[in-house]
């Protein structure tokens, strides 16, 4: 079973050309990078790739990142001195098929340990068989999932923070900036239940109130009807509409206040993730702000390592693929799989790693990790891990729709994403 | 599942939206263009029964030519390179869209060669990998005779297509190399079987592949006709073979209706109509492991009603001591319906995993090889969420389905002309209603809200 390839560099194509995955790596001459590394061995690290399903889109970047993460990690020097491979497996964005790709990485493909799960119904349905199978199961989810304690001690999210964190960190620029008065909208399940009540709490401890809840049923695919409900005196209003209907609730939403007077608004960019900011009916987000887990668009005061990122993944300075600028990556997210690439480094390092029976070792170094710092290795920005709850958390940042351009206005404080810890996993067993 | 269920319904997290051109159509004005192809449809359908006369449908010989290598030599080259791709779906990368079996599988194969099929006549024909082994082998064994297969008409065709439906729309994962390759190297080795027991003529009855394509091949303007050394290029309007064929045998009816009815099933399960009358909210699709028992009991059942409707109409046409003769002549103008639903549904997959597949030959080893020059990061899907790809695929899918259902219309009138007996309007009206809401149903499909 091969895996799908090994490029060891973003000029991989001079490089690699003639040359196999794993033991071909010594007759290229990249045979001394690796030279002290007591085994020789490649490190296989599974990626439970949403490669078909309703993840498929944010699969193709997740993939392309994670691919653009190892050619950096390799061309250092790999893992301990070992080169490193990625074996991607398909789960269909399905749980059922998620568990049994973690046992086929782990029992088949004897991969070392499984990474790169986003949806959060496959993280759950997966995160059990990896705490059977006792691999280490790093999730690229951002879904409080993790940190509320309902996994088990093997499954961790050290390379994204998590939507708990997120909304929370939203409350007081918008309370301070756009205005105490704010009408929610958002579709009636579960994700938008999140935001509905993270953000309601930490509006009312940041002194606003969230004065009405609009509730879109999923299927729903016109919303003119919905918009009267929105109460006359809303300074602000809060949207996170999701789905393929997002394209016609802002055009809707525009013509609803026509060219008159509007409340801001502020959204989640997962509305729009992977979607051009200047597409026809979204006009009317001209001025309005965004959450940003990473911004698209290269600020003016990006940092050499988010420049190397971009170059590394192939993305231009409009969060757009340099093959093609319509083609929008999922840039909020996908940074998630190169920064856990390189905690498993790390962790693997500080374990002194040699095989699959030092498994245990990679969680506890990982839940012995208390900050990572802004560089390479982080482009997104620096992170606090707090190794209880396995969970990381960071810097978001709110950027206003200005010129065509997603232009960071604010970015938040650590602080302002923590929130007290609901679970210690390095109390429970292996 | 019942412990997955109840924590996907306690536990909130990220749901995410992407991209798709789903987001894009559904700003487009999709309602005035169903509204039109019904009437163009129906103006069709009126205008052929005032005129009196519809186009002749004549076929010529383009030239004709020796046939370069035998079939038997043909289908040894097919077979080898059908083991190889299995020894790739085993061996190669778990990723299926680097790997190059499901890529020719489903997009090579399923989507690529019905493409190039309706346009240049049966291609599979000079592909498919089990004439030339069966052959061999029987003259090996000696064997002449068979064992009744072909009484069997199309039914075990007509099997083998449910399978492969069910296979490609409901199973878990059918785009998973190593699944795939078991799937298809037992398929494979169990209709060689049959190929030796019976004779290799009975493939053009009982192989579904060999019986699709021969079917879907049948509206090409260009195509082939073959004699024992010789080859003659033909050339007609679209429907020229079609109007040559004897009527449809009713294992042949059932598997033109299958046709049809699974790849409109295939669309109709992504909808969010469909999910919402299973209860499932489509912005968190939970998989087709959540759905698998529903949609198998629902595949089967769409088929019934679809053939239902069909040879309903077809008897409220035809009076009722023609409709026995009738029912299979009149199937054939459904050819051009289950090809262009087919083509419109899957043009899509072609534009999009059709990129995957080049890129795989570019570099089939994933060594960083670049056999065809193409740069890094050549795949692309900007096209999807821009308002003019969008809409270029829109127009495209349009007139398919609407160029479908116009040619259907017209050798439905072409083909009641045998039958004397069939009253005009009442003959036509039931199948005309049929076609404008085959059209509007499938432009609807191509333009609803879908999970995914």
């Amino acid at each position: 079973m091969a895996n799908k390839s090994t490029p060891l560099n973003p000029t991989r194509r001079s490089v690699l050309t003639g040359m196999a995955a794993g033991g071909a790596l010594l007759t290229t001459g990249l045979g001394a990078r690796f030279a002290q590394a007591q085994s020789s061995e490649p490190i296989r690290i599974g990626f439970q790739l949403h490669r078909t399903g309703i993840g498929a889109s944010y699969g193709r970047w997740y993939e392309r990142t994670a691919t653009a993460a190892l050619n950096v990690l390799n061309e250092g020097g790999g893992i301990n001195g070992r080169p490193v491979e990625l074996v991607f497996e398909d789960d269909g964005t399905d749980p059922k098929r998620g568990a049994e790709v973690v046992e086929k990485l782990t029992t088949q493909s004897n991969c070392d340990l499984v990474m790169g799960t986003l949806f959060s119904h496959v993280v759950i349905g997966s995160a059990p068989r990896a705490g059977e199978l006792k691999v280490p199961y790093l999730v690229c989810s951002e879904g409080h999932h993790v940190a509320s304690g309902m996994l088990n001690r093997w499954t961790m999210q050290p390379g994204i923070t998590d939507v708990k964190s997120q909304v929370q960190g939203m409350a007081p620029f918008v309370t301070s900036n756009l205005g105490k008065k704010i009408t929610m909208i958002f579709p009636d399940f579960a994700f938008g239940h999140d935001h509905r009540d993270y953000f309601t709490a930490a509006v009312a401890a940041q002194g606003g109130e969230v004065i009405k809840h609009i509730a879109i049923p999923p299927t729903e695919t016109s919303f003119t009807r919905y918009f009267p409900q929105i109460p006359s005196d809303t300074d602000v209003i809060y949207h996170v509409m999701v789905g393929p209907a997002v394209l016609t609730f802002v055009k809707e939403l525009g013509e609803f206040y026509g060219s008159g007077a509007r409340p801001q608004l502020f959204g989640f960019i997962d509305s729009l993730e992977a979607v051009d900011i200047n597409s026809p009916g979204l006009e009317f987000l001209d001025g309005s702000h965004f959450w940003e887990g990473h911004p698209r668009y290269k600020q003016a005061d990006a940092s050499e390592h988010e420049a190397f990122y971009r170059a590394a993944v192939g993305v231009d300075d409009n969060g757009a693929s340099v093959s093609d600028p319509a083609d929008i990556a999922t840039y909020a997210h996908m940074f998630s799989t190169w920064e856990t690439l390189f905690v498993i480094k790390h962790a693997m390092e500080a374990a002194g790693y040699q095989g699959p029976a030092d498994r245990q070792k990679i969680v506890e170094a990982i839940e012995a990790m208390t900050d990572f710092a802004e560089g390479q290795a982080h482009p997104q920005g620096p992170k606090t891990f707090n190794g209880k709850t396995h969970q990381t958390f960071g810097l978001q940042s709110i950027t206003k729709v200005e010129g065509g351009k997603l232009v960071r206005v604010h970015q938040t404080t650590m602080e302002d994403g923590f929130y007290p810890d609901e679970v210690d996993y390095t109390t429970m067993s292996f | 599942m019942r412990w997955l269920a109840a924590c996907l319904a306690l536990i909130p997290g990220a749901a995410l939206a992407h991209a798709s051109e789903r987001m894009v159509i559904l700003t487009l004005p999709t309602g005035w263009y169903m509204l039109g192809a019904g009437i163009a449809v129906a103006l069709t359908a009126l205008a052929g029964l005032m005129a009196g006369r519809l186009p002749g449908f004549r076929a010529r010989v383009l030239f004709e030519r020796r046939a370069i290598l035998s079939r038997t030599t043909i289908s040894w080259l097919a077979a080898f390179a059908f083991w190889s791709l299995i020894a790739t779906g085993i061996w190669g990368t778990r990723d299926p869209l680097g790997n190059l079996l499901p890529l020719t599988v489903w997009t090579v194969l399923w989507v690529g060669l019905t493409l190039a099929s309706i346009l240049f006549g049966n291609l599979w024909r000079d592909i498919e990998p089990w004439t030339g082994p069966a052959r061999t082998i029987r003259h090996l064994m000696a064997r002449t005779g068979n064992v009744g297969l072909s009484h069997l008409c199309h039914w075990p065709a007509v099997a083998g297509y449910l399978g492969f439906a069910w296979f490609e729309i409901v199973s878990l994962s059918p785009a998973d190399p190593l699944d795939l390759a078991r799937v298809a190297a037992g398929y494979y080795l169990l209709i060689l079987a049959l190929a030796v027991l019976e004779g290799e003529d009975w493939l053009e009855r009982g192989e579904f592949m060999t019986v699709y394509f021969a079917m879907v091949s049948r509206i090409a303007p260009f195509w082939a006709e073959h004699e024992e050394t010789r080859v003659k290029t033909m050339a007609g309007l679209p429907g020229a073979q079609i109007l040559r064929l004897p009527p449809l045998t009713p294992s042949a009816i059932a598997f033109v209706t299958l046709v049809l009815a699974s790849v409109s099933f295939d669309g109709l399960t992504e909808t969010f109509w469909w999910l919402a009358r299973l209860g499932i909210n489509p912005l968190e699709f939970p998989g087709r492991s959540a759905v698998l028992g529903v949609n198998s009991a629902a595949l089967l059942a769409f088929w019934t009603v679809s053939a239902a409707l069909i040879l309903g109409a077809i008897r409220a046409g035809l009076p009722h001591e023609t409709f026995r003769q009738g029912v299979g002549a009149v199937m054939l103008s459904f050819l051009p319906i289950a090809a262009g639903y087919h083509v419109a549904h899957y043009f899509i997959a072609l534009l999009t995993n059709g990129q995957y597949a080049i890129a795989a030959l570019n570099d089939p080893f994933g060594r960083g090889w670049q056999l065809l020059g193409l740069p890094d990061h050549w795949v692309s899907f900007g096209f999807l969420t821009t308002h003019s790809g969008v809409q270029m695929i829109w127009m495209a899918q349009f007139a398919v389905i609407l160029g479908a259902h116009l040619l259907a219309v017209l050798l439905n009138l072409k083909l009641t002309e045998r039958f004397p007996e069939a009253d005009g309007v009442r003959a036509h009206l039931p199948m005309t209603l049929l076609m404008i809401a085959y059209t509007v149903f499938g432009l609807w499909l191509l333009s609803s809200p879908t999970a995914g």
